[in-house]
């Protein structure tokens, strides 16, 4: 039922796993091997049809520079994090105190509005995109703000928050929480004080998750917000295209500045990706 | 003054009936004890009694004011989870003052209360560890620390011994014990050992199926059992209970247990009328192992277990019903051996078809 250590397998298994695994990672960072070399590319290698070959000169700094000269570069990063850090923020508190509610807490229609939660997750997004703009222009009147990119990926990611932390939470002993409501703490200061410091590694692998995610979003940047003012990087990338000519090498700087942010998010909470923290708690 | 007192407290799980009408009073500063199977629902009405489940009908009253429907942390009451609960971020001083830190009660009274418990419980070593570098008695005990902080009128204590190995099971056991007379409260302890609910109890209440059985000291219950079940229930091993025909003669009551002895009479119980089948009950340590030759019960020996102290030997009758009786440490009976078995009268009890007591037996009033 459990897959196997490898080295439990038999010598031939053994010798195409070796063999396979290098193989298989350097198709798999090809592309992104691809943009990054295309990004210290000149425009002529590229017009030469040269993509893989050595770059006969290497524009680094020229590309780079030029990604922030030729368009908003930095508006767009400053867009994206005016967006994603508090839609980020947002969705987990939701998603918390959500979860917090359908774990611990029994009351008629708990597992019905869980399943509302989770088949929210199934529904395919591209076929929410007319009813979300129209809802965006008419009714909250924020189209073309951060709000409209805020509220929709808050109320969109919630979903999948909750049933995460739901999940987790449901693993966290009911005792600890029975306990401290003899102790007569309110259910606030059980949620602040007992609940969240032990779902601190969740907390963490949730918000590298939904940063990535939130961040990342292509389509509903081009869907609710149209000028530079606003427009996450994403969708400004577009804006280094070139008018005549596609300017691969500044589409894959560009590319690469704005997978930075996502990456020292990682690096930033890994270290509370603690598993265990409700070791010692009870016995077992 | 921390009397608890429940009136036909009932609780429903769903459609699953899980307490059907409990009454019952513990005195003030009483030591009293749930004991029964698995899923009788001693541990669902410990938490009625905490507040941590509703009680589906009846009334419940703590120190004379009626607590039915008040919130747990109003109680009075503190509890020790089987689990202890500790907070595993907290250290153990954190841990204890959590409650009293959330209420904002003033720091002196905090430092004050916390320093009385830890050397109450020889904590003071441990206070800025945390939970998991505690072996298993420390973390109960500071579960219990927590608890006593609260300086509550009742203690709730569930299942606490249950995950500690045998030898701390013995010392906490006593160490609770110490608790009780330290602080005079009223102390409610659910546990399926028997063990401690006879070492420790002042009053025993033994549960089955949600009602309860029967209500009494350790002793009473150990020497009258009101029916089977609670006969079955203390005592260990376990009470031999063989299948016997009685004859109604005159104003006494004879059964007969085998063909190779004599029949023991009783004294007509009120309300038997007739001839019969009943359940004779006599407890393993009461039997005696008569020396070769003697008359007697004839006894095929399944199994010698030598416990050093004590053999306990598992044979069966002629007829294959089955008795076990705990003999002599030096015992020198093997498995297969045929010995002979003397019952003391004074020391069986008569049951009814129904499992209910005809006749209890008179150890006591022998003693007395």
């Amino acid at each position: 039922m459990f897959p196997q250590p490898i080295q439990k397998s038999s010598p031939a298994a053994q010798a195409l796993y070796r063999t396979s695994l290098p193989f298989a990672l350097i198709l798999w960072l090809l592309p992104l091997f691809a943009v990054a070399i295309t990004s210290l590319r000149s425009i002529n290698d590229l017009n030469a049809g040269n993509f893989w070959g050595w770059p006969t000169s290497i524009d680094l700094v020229k590309n780079y520079t030029e990604v922030f000269t030729r368009s908003p570069m930095g508006r767009y990063i400053i867009n994206s994090l005016v967006i994603t850090l508090p839609a980020v923020a947002g969705t987990l508190v939701l998603s918390s105190m959500a979860g917090f509610a359908l774990a611990k807490y029994r009351f008629r229609g708990n597992l019905l509005l869980f399943s509302i939660f989770i088949a929210g997750n199934f529904v395919p997004f591209q076929i929410l995109m007319i009813p979300v703009r129209s809802l965006m222009v008419n009714v909250f009147q924020v189209y073309d703000t951060y709000w409209a990119l805020i509220l929709f990926h808050m109320a969109f990611q919630t979903g999948f928050c909750t049933l995460f932390m739901r999940n987790f939470m449901k693993q966290l002993p009911d005792a600890l929480i029975e306990s401290a409501r003899l102790e007569g703490v309110t259910e606030i200061g059980i949620f602040w004080h007992i609940v969240l410091p032990l779902i601190r590694p969740a907390i963490a692998a949730l918000a590298v998750l939904e940063f990535t995610f939130i961040w990342n979003d292509y389509f509903w940047a081009l869907i609710l917000v149209q000028s530079d003012s606003v427009r996450p990087v994403t969708a400004g990338l577009e804006a280094l295209k070139g008018m005549w000519l596609a300017s691969w090498q500044l589409i894959s700087a560009g590319s690469i500045i704005a997978a930075v942010p996502p990456v020292l998010m990682f690096f930033l909470m890994q270290r509370h990706f603690i598993a265990g923290l409700t070791l010692g708690a009870t016995k077992e | 003054m921390a009397e608890v007192s429940l009136s036909r407290i009932t609780k429903n799980f769903g459609v699953v009936e899980i307490l059907k009408g409990i009454d019952l009073t513990v005195a003030d500063g009483e030591f009293c004890i749930f004991v029964g199977p698995s899923g009788c629902g001693k541990s669902t009405l410990l938490r009625v009694i905490a507040g941590l489940e509703e009680s589906t009908s009846g009334a419940l009253s703590i120190g004379g004011r009626d607590m039915t429907r008040t919130p747990p942390a109003n109680r009075g009451v503190a509890m020790v989870f089987q689990s202890y609960a500790l907070y595993p971020h907290m250290t153990v001083a954190e841990n204890i003052c959590f409650g009293m830190r959330m209420a904002k009660s003033p720091k002196a009274e905090i430092s004050r209360r916390l320093a009385r418990a830890s050397a109450m419980l020889q904590l003071e070593p441990y206070l800025d560890r945390k939970p998991s570098q505690l072996s298993g008695g420390q973390r109960q005990r500071v579960a219990i620390g927590r608890a006593v902080v609260r300086e509550p009128d009742v203690f709730l204590f569930d299942e606490p011994l249950s995950n500690l190995d045998a030898a701390l099971r013995v010392q906490t056991r006593i160490e609770i014990g110490k608790l009780h007379q330290d602080l005079k409260s009223t102390m409610i302890y659910v546990t399926h050992d028997q063990v401690e609910a006879m070492t420790m109890a002042d009053k025993i209440v033994v549960l089955n199926a949600g009602r309860i059985e029967q209500v009494g000291s350790p002793l009473d219950l150990y020497h009258r059992p009101r029916n089977m079940f609670v006969a079955g229930f203390i005592g260990s091993p376990k009470m031999n209970f063989l299948q016997v025909p009685g004859r109604v003669e005159g104003d006494r009551l004879e059964v007969h247990i085998d063909p190779a002895v004599a029949p023991l009479s009783f004294a007509r119980p009120a309300g038997i009328s007739g001839d019969g089948d009943f359940m004779l009950g006599i407890r393993p340590e009461h039997l005696v192992l008569g020396a070769t030759g003697d008359s007697g019960l004839p006894v095929t020996l399944r199994l010698a277990e030598r416990l050093g102290s004590e053999t306990m030997l598992y044979g069966t009758l002629a007829d294959g019903r089955e008795i076990n009786l705990r003999a002599d440490g030096l015992s020198t009976a093997r498995q297969g051996d045929l010995v002979k078995v003397q019952i003391p009268q004074a020391a069986c009890h008569v049951f009814d078809k129904a499992g209910n007591t005809l006749v209890n037996g008179d150890l006591l009033r022998m003693e007395a």
